[in-house]
């Protein structure tokens, strides 16, 4: 329960400057409308022509965009790390950064489904997903998931933001008037009493449980896309931890980046400290090492056995014609940040910035070492097929429907971001005031 | 021992390789030709049948992508195959060698001449030498059938040979007849290749135990062999002759790979729970967001 002084006042005013249209915020839109606007002429492109504007042929018939697709979805459940599993287990400092996982989580889930379609020669048959889809088929799994954990994730964002939309409704006299009447509407007559605090805290709490055993299933079922195919490199019983460790790897190094980037250009370094990037690189450093674990995992017991096929696939990826990048994302995405994350001067904001940018390029391209290495390798023999068969090449066009999705997720955090406060406004003044209460008692 | 051993594999291989390399059919069934002459219709028509048979593994006529067997399947349409007699290359169809398959109870007479014409289309140089027309003796020009009769008590089957001329009817007296069952891939002789006696009729003895359908019924097919002298004669029929069978359709049961309708239970379980479960919380998170704004409505109005 909130009370109204000058605690709240101040906290209020400063985490709801930045909220509002910008001169700024509207030319970062457009160039970002740009990039959006070439990648739909793409996809237009590939619309009219099918697939083959495509890299992907007969063999290797996942690509890029099934790797950014796996890219997306991981990406998205850091959401669940940090406001259920951190925030489950009582761990206080993540109270400011919580909206930012989940903004983060809502927009990568969003664009996911549209990751998929970009991999449909024929999206007008999306629909015969529903009406014939067999429930046998992960396929069918992932859709649901990805559904359902796209809706927790909007409500795990929704929920704590009410009390904040109620607060903020009379303090936006700078903001246009159609935003100050959505307020009203999605504040939904929120009158701060202590029966819809009980209501909303306890909702709030069951979202984060359900979202747990949600979150484990959209990206356990996304590696049962690979494992429960019989494949070099993916027939592996490890696949859903070695896919959900390393998404934790990628979400966090999201959230770190977008932290740096709210913080200097809203303001905000009196709510996310120094500090916050010290823990936040402390858990970098925890996910990256279960990550690497089972990254050796998943190659040292095919290479101890050196199965044919698997010797085959071991070979390209260690010294042949995938090495470069095979190593570059396992020691500049992995190994090199989690050294140097271990000592302190680099958990400093700018130096976390560049190390997760780095890491989050890195869990890029590892989704796209994982997706078409395998399929280069089929259990088939290859033969009088032309070499763009044998070995992928993504195109122009490929890349950028790609980059479209990328720009289409920074859009949509970029428009939660602006239009509605990424600090828990209740929640800071409710830390406020504890404090205070703290320092009375001493 | 062992050198021994290795000499003898030798020997055995090199042998072998002899015979592979070497294909050499008798000098008079090479000079065998068609009983008609090449048409596009034929070409046509051997153009199916050499993609629905053939195709898997020699390839495209031409391009050179059969498969890598031991032996390898020429390319049909190279010189090499193409410097065959048409009856060396109806001979190899209807025997086959090794990895190559005997066509001859799959394909009729007519199917392997008109995939004959149609590999021939490849070869600009060929001339076609067509069949003089053969008749046997005794043998006027008529519509010959062969009419099935069954006996059950001994499960015989019987086959009567009748030409029908502008005389009337009559027996064709030695004439060799096969049977077949139809089977999923290709057709099953059954018993030998009878003559026709004076009456015209042979009769086949039948295995008893030959698994039929549900009820026991078996497609026939009996033909004359002679096709040079008659032409292809052919007639089907359907007898329940077979020991019936009742294997269960292999979609009939609940499983990973079938329809939805039959996916197994614990899968269709495990799902529609999982799902209500979620869906069930979310809704009742949506009441509790209603129950919020009811509540503070009424707050709203008790303050006015
Ligand atoms: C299972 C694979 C396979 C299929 C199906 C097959 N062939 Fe062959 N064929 C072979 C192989 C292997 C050889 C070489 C055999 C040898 O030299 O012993 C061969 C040889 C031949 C030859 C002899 C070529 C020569 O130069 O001596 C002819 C003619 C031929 N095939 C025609 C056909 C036709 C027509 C069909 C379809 C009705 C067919 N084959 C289907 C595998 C196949």
């Amino acid at each position: 329960m909130i009370k109204e002084n000058e605690n709240l006042e101040r906290i209020a005013k400063e985490i709801m400057r930045p909220v509002g249209l910008s001169k700024n915020f509207i030319l970062w839109m457009s160039f970002l409308g740009v990039i959006l606007a070439a990648s739909l002429v793409a996809y237009a492109i590939q619309l009219q022509n099918g697939l083959t504007v495509t890299g992907m042929r007969d063999y290797v018939s996942w690509g890029m965009y099934i790797a950014n697709f796996v890219f997306f979805v991981a990406t998205s459940l850091v959401g669940m790390l940090i406001t259920s599993v951190l925030g489950l287990t009582g761990i206080s400092w993540i109270k400011p950064i919580g909206r930012i996982a989940e903004i983060i989580a809502v927009a990568f889930a969003a664009v996911a489904g549209l990751v998929i379609v970009s991999d449909m020669g024929r999206p007008d048959r999306l629909i015969n997903v529903f009406m014939y889809g067999r429930i046998q088929s992960p396929i069918i799994w992932d859709v649901t998931v990805v559904i359902t954990y796209l809706t927790l994730s909007t409500l795990l964002y929704f929920l704590p933001l009410i009390p904040d939309l109620a607060i903020a409704k009379t303090r936006m006299d700078h903001c246009p008037v159609w935003l100050q009447k959505l307020y009203e509407i999605l504040s939904v007559k929120w009158g701060h009493t202590t029966e819809q605090y009980k209501i909303m805290l306890k909702s709030v709490r069951i979202l984060m449980v359900v979202i747990v055993p949600t979150a484990f299933a959209i990206h356990t079922v996304t590696s049962w896309l690979f494992a429960s195919t019989l494949r070099v490199g993916w027939d592996s019983t490890i696949f859903g931890p070695y896919f959900l460790t390393g998404a934790f790897v990628a979400g966090s190094a999201a959230v770190v980046i977008a932290m740096y980037v709210f913080r200097s250009s809203y303001k905000l370094e009196k709510y996310i400290t120094a500090f916050h990037f010290d823990k936040m690189g402390k858990l970098l450093v925890l996910t990256m090492l279960v990550y690497l674990y089972f990254n050796i995992n998943e190659y040292l017991v095919p290479a101890y056995k050196m199965k044919a096929a698997d010797a085959k696939h071991l070979h390209e990826l260690f010294v042949g014609s995938h090495a470069f990048l095979f190593w570059s994302v396992q020691l500049c995405g992995l190994i090199i940040p989690i050294i140097l994350l271990i000592f302190k001067p680099f958990r400093k904001p700018v130096p976390m910035l560049i190390l997760s940018i780095v890491i989050l390029i890195g869990a890029w391209f590892k989704r796209l070492i994982i997706v078409v290495p395998t399929m280069e390798e089929p259990f088939l023999p290859k033969q009088h097929v032309p070499h763009e068969f044998m070995v992928y090449t993504p195109t122009v066009i490929e890349s950028m429907i790609t980059i479209g999705t990328i720009v289409m997720a920074i859009m949509i955090i970029s428009i939660l971001s602006k239009l509605f406060p990424v600090i828990p406004i209740w929640e800071m003044a409710e830390e406020a005031e504890n404090e205070s209460e703290h320092k009375l008692n001493e | 021992m062992l050198k021994r051993y290795f000499a003898a594999i030798t020997i055995l291989a090199t042998l072998s390789q002899a015979k592979a390399e070497e294909w050499v059919v008798p000098a008079d069934k090479a000079k065998k030709v068609s009983p008609f002459a090449f048409t596009p219709e034929s070409k046509k028509a051997g153009e199916a049948l050499y993609k629905a048979n053939c195709m898997s593994c020699h390839g495209m006529p031409g391009k050179n992508n059969a498969i890598p067997l031991v032996p390898p399947p020429p390319d049909l349409a190279g010189t090499v195959a193409q410097s065959l007699e048409d009856g060396e290359f109806f001979y190899k169809i209807t025997e086959g060698r090794g990895p190559m398959p005997s066509f001859k109870n799959s394909l009729s007479a007519n199917d392997i001449w008109n995939i004959i014409s149609y590999l021939r289309s490849f070869n600009d140089k060929y001339v076609q030498e067509v069949a003089r027309k053969i008749t046997r003796e005794g043998i006027t020009e008529g519509n010959i059938q062969i009419l099935f009769k069954l006996i059950k008590e001994n499960k015989q089957l019987q086959a009567e040979v009748m030409n029908t001329t502008a005389e009337g009817k009559k027996p064709i007296e030695g004439a060799a007849v096969k049977l077949f069952a139809k089977r999923y891939f290709g057709n099953l002789p059954i018993d030998e290749e009878r003559e026709t006696d004076a009456s015209g009729m042979v009769a086949f003895d039948f295995p008893k135990d030959l698994p039929g359908d549900s009820t026991g019924m078996v497609h026939l097919s009996a033909k004359l062999v002679d096709e040079d002298a008659f032409g292809e004669v052919k007639s089907d029929t359907v007898f329940a002759i077979g020991a019936p069978t009742c294997k269960p359709a292999l979609n009939e049961q609940r499983a990973m790979w079938n329809v939805v309708q039959k996916a197994p239970l614990w899968i269709l379980f495990t799902y529609t729970i999982g799902v209500l479960t979620i869906w069930g919380i979310i809704f009742y998170i949506l009441l509790q967001i209603r129950k919020i704004y009811i509540l503070g409505k009424n707050k709203e109005i008790l303050g006015e």
